[in-house]
């Protein structure tokens, strides 16, 4: 594998950054449109930085990926949880929020400084791409983790988990240019699957409990 | 023939998994898993003794891949789907009878219990790390559903709870298979190869070990979030509780083990280049998850929870075994991964016939099982002895060898925590079960015939005869195959 051009790299990095920016507006917002708007701004971004790769490494599979980064996380999923949630449960406001948005935020730049800290080049010898999309993507590993923990509605951390594994896929992508195909696609299962049971879940909460907020849920302790 | 029996372990489960939508009712549905699980057990024995006869077996570029530690597990795996399956059959019968669960609910129940077990039987067949965590991932959604089936308010928050936490977990050890992948890039191979454990496992000593340190630990976060370990171990006790007793039963002794499995892989690979920091790494785990988990059986009021928290503490022990190492922790693990996947079985399907009974899961709510249904009684309070690691039984054994690992290593105050929290956990559960036992039993306590009870009777007194066995003689051949396994991870 050759080491990128340079103006690939430029371009990776700045797909690198705006994901890293649309997990922080995740984070600053309050409404479940929103949520739902920056996550596929966030995978239409992600398929983008899959293509700059592929078209780089001339890799027919990462190519591949891109096409199914974009169909399936740019708009199936977005679309079918506004249609099947959003919509559905008439949510707006997100109120179940256990900490200040500003608080988050704050919190979130000091993990974004740690992935920095934990990426740094020491960690990571012979890099293959020379970018600094790697502690980008772990900052949005950390970013989507803790929109799950701050927020406490289900659809919430639904999404702050498939943050997480757009921060993964990132991280893929960029460190090891991509795992072998199969695993790929295996993965991309794996999520559909889970969003869809994730999916039932909620409605399935929303209709017992007449809320779907897991700080609700809270009749299992001890 | 080696390639057979790989298919037939995990396609039996998969194959019942499409009986329940051919039209048939919960009697052929039960059938159906008891003989998936049966049938994947006798072929896990067959492969298990090729295995340690001919060597290692590995097909297309490693994607498939079985040594003795696979061939070990997936005869525990596939030993605990048996169990659970005959469970099965009776938990189905008695729901169809009262009404409990819908036509619906007993398909789903059928399919994704045996979906499940396949899973988790494939997941320990592949020598691909990035292949095993696709179906492990896979297993907790598949098992996820099983949580969900019974659609109380409580079951699906314990599924949600579950699944978001298992599957945030899980993705952690994407991160870190991701960095084991990329710890080998000076390796020149394939990249697929780069991803299989063998050809990792060969070039362990050239890794990168700045990668591979932090790997580990993501590793250890994200499978240990499968496996129960402390402080990743919130959703167990909510999932088993609220599960159908048998899918309880393939939660902590199979799913745990599978978690374990993944965990011990990646030690192995760490051990040439980082030494003994794997086994820190799985010491303070072990440890912390030992203490919660025997801090939480204290005056635990719902003796399913009693349970999972009793799997937390003997998955810590595991990790614990691992962690010390050597010949005498390692085996003691390995046998106590068996002893306690039986005996745990025992536990929540005897749970179940209890939940049965009383239409309760608190422990307050049962007293004089013992007068009301001899057999129950008598599983439950042996099934207690056994997992609490008294003799004559199995895990006695197993518990002494990691006790004694622990006494033989650099800090033998260790071994003196160790026997201290061992001591706790005996006595909290012990209290709880005994009461529930024993006991006067009250007025108006429900005293409805189990149906089915000889065929649920089955998996309980099979389970304990084996852990008697294990607790007096360890057969050649087990001891053959623990021993090959112990060599597989160095």
């Amino acid at each position: 594998m050759t080491p990128p051009t340079s103006a690939d790299t430029i371009l990776l990095n700045l797909a690198s950054v705006l994901i890293l920016l649309c997990a922080f507006a995740c984070l600053g917002s309050k409404l479940f449109d929103r949520y739902l708007g920056y996550y596929a701004l966030q995978s239409v971004l992600l398929s983008a930085a899959a293509a700059i790769v592929a078209a780089d490494l001339r890799d027919a599979a990462l190519w591949a990926l891109a096409v199914l980064t974009l169909l399936i996380k740019g708009v199936g999923i977005p679309i079918a949880t506004r249609r099947y949630l959003v919509t559905r449960l008439s949510l707006k406001r997100d109120a179940a929020i256990t900490l200040g948005l500003s608080t988050s935020l704050i919190i979130g730049a000091g993990l974004t400084a740690l992935a920095y800290f934990a990426m740094r080049p020491a960690t990571l010898p012979g890099k293959l791409l020379d970018t600094a999309a790697v502690p980008l993507a772990m900052a949005v590993v950390l970013l989507g983790g803790l929109c799950m923990v701050v927020r406490r509605h289900t659809i919430a951390q639904l999404l702050g988990w498939l943050i997480v594994e757009n921060g993964v896929f990132l991280g893929a992508i960029t460190l090891v240019a991509t795992f072998p195909f199969i695993v790929e696609a295996g993965i991309f299962l794996d999520l559909v699957a889970g969003v869809l049971i994730m999916v039932a879940l909620v409605s399935g909460l929303a209709q017992r409990l007449a809320t779907a907020s897991a700080s609700d849920l809270r009749s299992l302790r001890g | 023939m080696t390639l057979t029996l790989t298919v037939l372990t995990w396609a039996l489960p998969l194959s019942s998994a499409i009986v329940p939508w051919t039209g048939v009712r919960a009697r052929g549905i039960g059938i159906a898993v008891a003989a998936g699980g049966t049938g994947s057990l006798a072929a896990a024995i067959v492969l298990s003794v090729r295995i340690v006869a001919g060597g290692p077996f590995k097909l297309l570029d490693g994607f498939v891949y079985l040594d003795s530690l696979s061939a070990f597990f997936v005869v525990t795996v596939a030993l605990v789907a048996a169990l659970a399956g005959v469970g099965s059959y009776s938990y189905l019968r008695a729901a169809e009878d009262r009404g409990e669960l819908s036509t619906l609910q007993v398909r789903l129940y059928g399919t994704f219990f045996s979906l499940f077990a396949a899973l988790m039987l494939a997941a320990l067949q592949t020598g691909n790390l990035g292949l095993l965590w696709v179906l492990i991932e896979a297993s907790t959604l598949a098992s996820a559903v099983l949580v969900a089936l019974e659609a109380r308010a409580t079951s699906l928050e314990a599924a949600w709870k579950y699944i978001i936490i298992s599957s945030f977990g899980v993705t952690i050890a994407l991160v870190g298979t991701l960095f084991v992948y990329y710890s080998a890039i000076l390796i020149h191979v394939s990249p697929d190869q780069r991803l299989t454990w063998p050809t990792l496992f060969a070039h362990a000593s050239v890794l990168q070990s700045q990668s591979l340190r932090l790997a580990f630990l993501l590793v250890v976060v994200g499978y240990g979030t499968k496996v129960g370990l402390a402080p990743m171990h919130t959703w167990l006790p909510d999932a088993h509780s609220e599960a159908p007793s048998p899918a309880s039963a393939m939660l902590s002794a199979a799913l745990l083990n599978t978690g374990m499995y993944a965990i011990v892989r990646f030690e192995a690979l760490t051990t040439p280049e980082l030494g003994r920091y794997a086994n820190d790494v799985l010491l303070i785990f072990g440890f912390a998850s030992l203490l919660i988990g025997a801090l939480f059986m204290i005056g635990c009021e719902n003796f399913k929870r009693l349970f999972a928290y009793s799997s937390i503490e003997q998955m810590g022990l595991i990790a614990i075994g691992f962690g010390f190492g050597g010949v005498v922790g390692t085996y003691g693990a390995l046998l106590l991964v068996l002893n306690h996947a039986i005996g745990k079985s025992v536990l929540f399907l005897t749970g179940g016939e209890v939940v049965h009974r009383y239409q309760t899961r608190n422990v307050g709510e049962v007293r004089g099982l013992l007068t009301l249904s001899p057999v129950t009684g008598l599983a439950l309070l042996l099934g207690s002895l056994a997992i609490l690691g008294s003799p004559p039984f199995g895990l006695f054994l197993s518990e002494f060898t990691i006790v004694r690992a622990s006494f033989a290593g650099r800090a033998s105050w260790l071994g003196f925590v160790l026997l201290a929290l061992l001591v706790v956990a005996f006595m909290a559960f012990a209290r709880t079960t005994t009461g529930m036992v024993f006991g006067a039993r009250r007025d108006g306590a429900p005293s409805a015939a189990a149906s089915y009870q000889r065929v649920s009777a089955l998996p309980l007194v099979v389970g304990l005869a084996l852990l008697l066995l294990l607790g007096i003689w360890i057969p050649t051949g087990l001891n053959e195959l623990i021993m090959h396994s112990m060599r597989a991870i160095g």
